[in-house]
């Protein structure tokens, strides 16, 4: 099969068109043991622990942006909801749903960018699926992937372990995944030097939960979440209405790029409500906090890791922001599209 | 009323002008303001520069915006300026 | 001195200067916004209220209005250019969002600029550009209009439910509901018209107002030129960016293409010469007239109270809706839907010991 050709509707009817597909090009991206086994099903040895399992479909567009592309997104994406969970990516499947026409140039790349994110978060690609529908029927490419994890924990992470007093650290810059799209999009027509923050952030999680086994044990690591859609506000207004609790968090110690404020500022976004790919937010018991910051801020992604706020008995159910100016006021969640505006 | 934000003009090229701030740049039209010319700081709105600004003034309403900013903030470091 | 110390600074000059139950008026949708924002009510002197008024373009367009432009989008050939401000604004049955999802061609644009693009990309489709704003945006849609002529485009239109500033500020005072000690003035309608529009409230009502920015910083220290004047008169805080004399350009484009018509005002009721037409040598790109209509009577929501709002009579927070039935997400009224609309702000921004 040469980088010329496209892929046809025949490509997705199991045939041997199919199986070229296949082999060329997602088993030489992914290539391990398991995978060119070629099964139906990938047989796995069960991990120790308990298993953390979930799913995304990805469906971004356009499918390549500064800074990534939907092949690492699909990766990065399900990685960091197993971290969420506090658990290591032991294996991942990934379904393709493919646009009749789609160039195999591009699905070479995509599945390339792929296979480096899943590389890079030490997971495997073990099996998948391809189905090719005619044109118009999918937006170039659909990719939905699968991931099942090893929880390294032996306590229940969630809302209902957060306290009175715990920490909020948030381990970088807001609002980059989000404006690069915008920028990718090119609907409104600007630059701006930003790029998405799309990286898998099980490295991270896993420096998180070493640095609170150091700290005062693993019972210190309360709750994780990834800031996607909806943005770093949502996060904590789930947070707070799940746990009855109350959040505080400080505006000025919430890294925005300089970029994304101009951005923001141009078209009348709020970065906190803003869409994140590489991002984390941590709870900690307060003895445990300063130890997780250290760890993040050496790990690739956690660089600009800081506090950000505390949780709180005073206001339960409700997130407060501090201005720079020492002044309140509520965050609530965002509702519907994103939209700029004029006033 | 209005979403408007200072901006410096560094290219014109009738009556569109090319304009940046901190890492962002972006066309707007000198249509309203035809008098101004590259190295201008202009307030934009909705695509449309609307008023020539003074330099220190615009300077202000900059850092003003910026204070917020945790780049600013925090490290001690000047963000990126539009220069 | 940081700016933050700056900014407790005038706090605390306002403070020690204010005389007790002063009420002041801001007439801006961005003020709404930043006020509720940066949470500045909580800077302010106890006695000292501070009333949002009908600053918000979107929230200060007839239900009529909204419905016309929803006709306009259900037009097969037509594709409605807006800015992203009325996407969720709810008409009498529907919203631009809703008619978007049922197949309309509906397009956010960021400038009037991007309509005529539009126009020039799709010469088969007919562009309708829904035009809300003050002062500050009417001279933008004015440009581009005369851009898409100059283009040799026939098919961009407008639809302008533009309103200009001064005279509702005279229609409140006439009404009389509220005291009003002053008005926060506008600063970038300001930067279009300039001061001597403003200069009646003085004059006439012995109303104050100053020109403020939007930096929390501009809303404090217009506040407190507020405070300070012994007679009434029109300053400029906002003097970096508005000269006594506004941009008279923009205003003579803006009358180029428009001429002062009759404007129905949610709140105000129709406010004679308060808004702008097209005039009829650009009766070709006037979508009004281009696109006749057959509406149907427009619904007002039961129980909503947007208009008393609007006039600063009624704090949102006093509407039986506000919270219950009327949300961001599941909005009644306009002045919930706009981001910048006073119950929105209150609701989204509102302090936390409300």
């Amino acid at each position: 099969m040469t980088d010329g050709e496209r892929v046809l509707l025949g490509h997705g009817s199991g045939g041997k068109l199919y199986r070229d597909l296949v082999k060329d090009v997602f088993v030489n991206a992914f290539a391990n043991p398991v995978l060119e086994r070629l099964d139906d099903a990938a047989a796995l040895a069960p991990p120790r622990g308990r298993i953390a399992f979930t799913t995304d479909s990805h469906v971004v567009q356009p499918l390549r942006f500064a800074g990534g592309d939907i092949g690492r997104l699909a990766v990065a994406g399900t990685v960091n909801d197993l971290a969420t969970a506090a658990a290591r990516p032991l294996a991942l499947a990934a379904a393709f749903i493919i646009e009749e026409g789609f160039p195999l140039a591009d699905l070479r790349d995509l599945c390339a960018s792929a296979a480096t994110a899943a590389r890079e978060a030490g997971v495997p690609i073990v099996t998948g699926d391809t189905k090719v529908v005619e044109r118009a029927a999918a937006d170039g490419l659909f990719i939905t992937t699968t991931g099942v994890g090893e929880i390294v924990v032996s306590h229940e992470l969630g809302s209902s372990s957060v306290r009175d007093g715990d920490a909020v650290i948030l381990s970088g810059s807001i609002g980059d995944h989000a404006v690069a799209i915008l920028a990718a999009r090119g609907q409104f027509t600007f630059t701006a030097d930003v790029r998405s923050d799309c990286a898998p952030l099980w490295g991270l999680v896993e420096a998180a939960v070493d640095a609170v086994r150091g700290a005062g044990g693993e019972e210190a690591l309360r709750f994780l979440r990834d800031p996607t859609r909806g943005g770093l506000t949502t996060v904590l207004a789930e947070l707070a209405e799940e746990s009855g609790l109350g959040i505080e968090v400080e505006e000025a110690a919430i890294p925005v790029s300089p970029a994304v404020r101009s951005v923001c500022d141009l078209l009348g976004y709020d970065p906190l409500t803003l869409a994140n790919e590489g991002k984390m937010v941590l709870i900690v018991a307060p003895e445990a906090a300063d130890a997780v910051v250290a760890a993040v801020q050496k790990t690739k992604y956690g660089r600009e890791a800081r506090r950000i706020g505390f949780v709180t008995a005073a206001h339960p159910g409700r997130v407060a922001l501090r201005t720079p100016f020492g002044t309140r006021r509520v965050l609530d969640m965002p509702v519907g599209e994103l939209l700029p505006r004029i006033c | 009323m209005c979403l408007a934000l200072p901006m410096r003009i560094t290219a014109v090229d009738g009556a569109l002008a090319t304009i940046a701030t901190a890492g962002l740049e972006q066309r707007a039209s000198l249509m309203l303001v035809p008098e101004a010319k590259v190295g201008d700081y202009v307030l934009v709105h909705a695509g449309f520069a609307i008023s020539v600004l003074d330099e220190a003034e615009a300077n202000e309403t900059l850092e003003l915006l910026r204070e917020i900013s945790a780049f600013a903030a925090d490290d001690g470091v000047e963000a990126d300026d539009a220069g | 001195m940081t700016q933050a110390d700056e900014l407790l600074r005038l706090a605390a000059a306002l403070r020690a200067e204010a005389r007790p139950d002063l009420t002041f008026m801001e007439v801006c949708g961005t003020h709404t916004m930043s006020i509720a924002r940066y949470g500045l009510r909580e800077l302010l002197p106890e006695g000292m209220r501070l009333v949002s008024g009908p600053g918000c373009p979107v929230c200060v367009t007839a239900m009529a209005d909204l419905d016309r432009v929803v006709a306009l989008a259900r037009l097969p050939e037509v594709t409605l250019a807006t800015f992203g401000d009325l996407i969720r604004v709810p008409a009498s049955r529907t919203t631009l969002a809703a008619e978007r999802a049922s197949g309309a061609d509906v397009r956010v644009v960021y400038s009037a600029r991007d309509a005529v693009q539009i126009a020039a990309d799709e010469p088969d489709r007919e562009v309708v550009f829904a035009g809300i704003g003050f002062e500050t945006t009417a001279p933008t849609i004015a440009a581009s209009l005369l851009e898409a002529r100059a283009r040799g485009l026939a098919n961009f239109s407008v639809l302008s439910m533009h309103k200009t500033m001064p005279l509702p500020l005279k229609a409140l005072l006439d009404l009389g509901e509220t005291p009003i000690g002053g008005f926060l003035l506008p600063g970038h309608v300001s930067v279009i018209t300039g001061t001597a529009c403003y200069e009646f409230l003085a004059r006439d009502y012995g109303v104050a107002g100053v020109v403020a920015g939007f930096e929390p910083h501009d809303v404090l220290r217009a506040l407190l030129r507020l405070v300070r004047q012994v007679t009434p008169a029109i300053e400029i805080e906002y003097g970096r960016a508005v000269r006594p004399e506004g941009n008279v350009v923009a205003r003579r484009l803006m009358e180029q293409v428009f001429a002062p018509s009759d404007a129905d005002w949610r709140g105000l009721g129709v406010i004679p010469g308060s808004g702008l037409a097209l005039r009829p040598e650009y009766a070709d790109a006037d979508a009004a007239v281009r696109f006749p209509v057959r509406l149907e009577p427009p619904l007002e929501p039961a129980g909503c109270r947007c208009g008393e709002v609007l006039r600063g009579v009624t704090d949102p927070a006093d509407c039986a809706l506000f919270g219950a039935r009327c949300t961001p997400e599941d909005p009644v009224g306009a002045c919930m839907v706009s981001s910048e609309g006073a119950c929105a702000a209150r609701y989204r921004y509102g302090g936390i010991d409300d």
